[in-house]
């Protein structure tokens, strides 16, 4: 009764602390946001600087190197693309044409009045209510998207954490792994190396598989003539990162901006078309040769994970809750995994040596009390 | 002030040759320049051990070996804890786990205060994509001394069966003499 009643005060003591630590966490996130994506850029880029440290290069000189030649890339692509996306995204934030917007809703308005009269909305004013709750979301919607992390701390702070974690890595694992108590010391030393590979394998995965669909997707949109194709298409790319819904939501959003833009439906079969061709392509030939398959999420977890994550941390948090909650599935299997391979529940008293240390340890106590005695029993 | 931080400083710096003299006693580590010995001595995991507490159990999966910086352990045979050696400063055990993931064959216990150095399997892996001229020839090293180690155990083998054939040899006889 009383271990019922102990495991029950456990359960309720860490079901209140993961409460408190999430609490915590959501009200530092824009913090803990940072550390995420930093520490999943350093472990992206591990490889790449193990690699040229394989070519007889210091850890420090690899690091500061690709530093350079990923500033280099990231300044040719700001001077070449950014002013594309950046007026893209102004031009997108200042809402759609309004005219346009007017117009489609007020076809969509007469066809429910006219085709779907049964359901009985003919009072129904698309065009009025709608229009201005559609184009006031579309602006929250993106300066939220602006504001989750700002611009600068990311820009100045992401670089210099991904910075020190790919540099000094090693040795922060080192030291987190020299705390470890001595008889867990094994178990702990397989478990990470295990979530090392599982983990290395996943991320990588992931972003360079929502790196291929992003520039196919943008490929397609631009051929399509879709205005905001480069925008569109690195959504499409993150976006694919949230299995079901990503694609979707890629899809969706170039449908809209090109019924709101032209308003030709012609176009919208050819985008979802696209948009299918992409995801054919993407289940085919990258997902089999690119993701991991360990990391399968059922649809209603990645439905849970979006909204939770969506909730505390916006955006970005919907974004990032899906690798995060893979990264938490690898975490659980491998523990599992290597729990079954270790003698866990197996004291050290149990075994033959831990009885021989301790029959040791016996003789000697009553070695150390006979010799006192002794000794009393002489200078008595 | 400056006796302050030259004693810190001392203490390490002869505590870093003495696990540097003890690498280089150590044949996987003996073929080594001294920049490499220094590149493995990053790598390593010191850990401080008390009397009875274990290093490993018999059946676990092998993760590395140990190099005894200081103190001594003993290896200790499961079933019937019968103890198969003793071990102490400079020398080395579990290095069969460097290779794969097979379970350790017997169980380590401290049997004094005790200061290991562990050198871990994933840390092999990792030097050997970072510098593979340095992991060839630590491997190299590795399996020539298990080959030699196999080899001694062939020849005790051998030793066993000839003395086995003698044994057999000689109750025929008396039972032929018996008879």
């Amino acid at each position: 009764m009383d271990k019922v009643v102990n495991r029950w005060i456990r359960i309720i003591f860490y079901g209140v602390l993961l409460i408190v630590v999430l609490s915590i966490l959501a009200q530092i996130s824009d913090l803990v946001q940072l550390l995420i994506i930093s520490a999943l850029l350093a472990y992206v880029l591990d490889p790449v600087v193990s690699r040229m440290e394989g070519r007889g290069m210091s850890r420090t000189v690899a690091t500061v190197l690709l530093f350079m030649v990923s500033g280099f890339m990231a300044s040719v692509f700001a001077v070449f693309s950014m002013p594309v996306i950046s007026s893209e995204f102004v031009d997108m934030r200042e809402g759609f044409d309004p005219e346009k917007t007017r117009l489609l809703l007020a076809k969509i308005d007469t066809f429910i009045r006219n085709e779907l009269s049964f359901l009985g909305l003919q009072d129904l004013s698309l065009t009025g209510s709608m229009a201005q709750t559609f184009i006031d979301y579309g602006k929250a919607l993106f300066q939220n998207l602006r504001s989750v992390v700002s611009v600068f701390s990311s820009l100045i702070i992401t670089p210099f954490v991904v910075f020190f974690l790919l540099k000094d890595g090693r040795q922060i694992k080192k030291g987190l792994i020299s705390l470890v108590p001595n008889r867990y010391f094994e178990f702990f030393l397989n478990l990470i190396y295990k979530m090392d590979q599982q983990l290395g394998n996943y991320l990588r995965g992931q972003f360079l598989d929502a790196f291929i669909i992003g520039v196919l997707s943008t490929i397609a949109l631009l051929l399509l003539d879709v205005k905001y194709a480069l925008l569109i298409g690195t959504f499409a790319g993150f976006a694919n990162l949230i299995p079901y819904i990503g694609p979707l939501c890629g899809a969706a959003v170039a449908v809209l901006v090109s019924l709101l833009e032209t308003g030709d439906l012609l176009q919208v079969v050819y985008i979802a078309l696209a948009f299918g061709i992409v995801q054919l392509i993407d289940n085919v030939f990258v997902q089999p040769n690119v993701v991991a398959k360990t990391v399968n999420l059922s649809p209603l977890v990645v439905l849970f994970v979006v909204i939770i994550g969506g909730r505390f941390f916006g955006v970005l948090g919907m974004l990032l809750s899906v690798p995060v909650t893979g990264i938490l599935k690898v975490l659980f299997q491998e523990w599992q995994q290597t729990s079954q391979q270790y003698h866990l529940r197996y004291t050290p008293e149990a075994s033959a040596a831990g009885q021989l240390v301790a029959a040791r340890a016996g003789q000697q106590d009553q070695s150390d009390i006979h010799y006192i005695g002794t000794r009393r029993a002489g200078s008595n | 002030m400056d006796s302050f931080w030259g004693n810190i400083f001392r203490n390490r710096e002869s505590e870093e040759d003495s696990l540097y003299a003890i690498l280089k006693r150590i044949p996987i580590f003996r073929s080594l320049k001294n920049r490499e010995v220094r590149a493995v001595e990053r790598i390593l995991h010191q850990r401080d051990y008390q009397p009875g507490e274990i290093v490993f159990q018999q059946g676990n999966p092998g993760v590395g070996m140990y190099i005894i910086h200081s103190g001594n352990v003993e290896v200790i045979f499961e079933p019937t804890g019968q103890v198969l050696a003793e071990l102490s400063d400079g020398e080395f055990f579990g290095e069969l786990g460097l290779i794969d993931e097979s379970p350790r064959s017997a169980t380590v216990v401290a049997k004094s205060d005790c200061k290991l150095f562990g050198f871990f399997q994933s840390d092999l892996r990792d030097l050997i994509d970072r510098n593979p001229r340095l992991g060839v020839k630590i491997v190299m090293q590795l399996v020539s001394t298990i080959g030699e180690r196999l080899k001694r155990s062939n020849e005790q083998v051998q030793e066993l069966r000839s003395e086995l054939y003698v044994l057999n040899q000689k109750e025929h006889t008396t039972e032929l003499s018996d008879g």
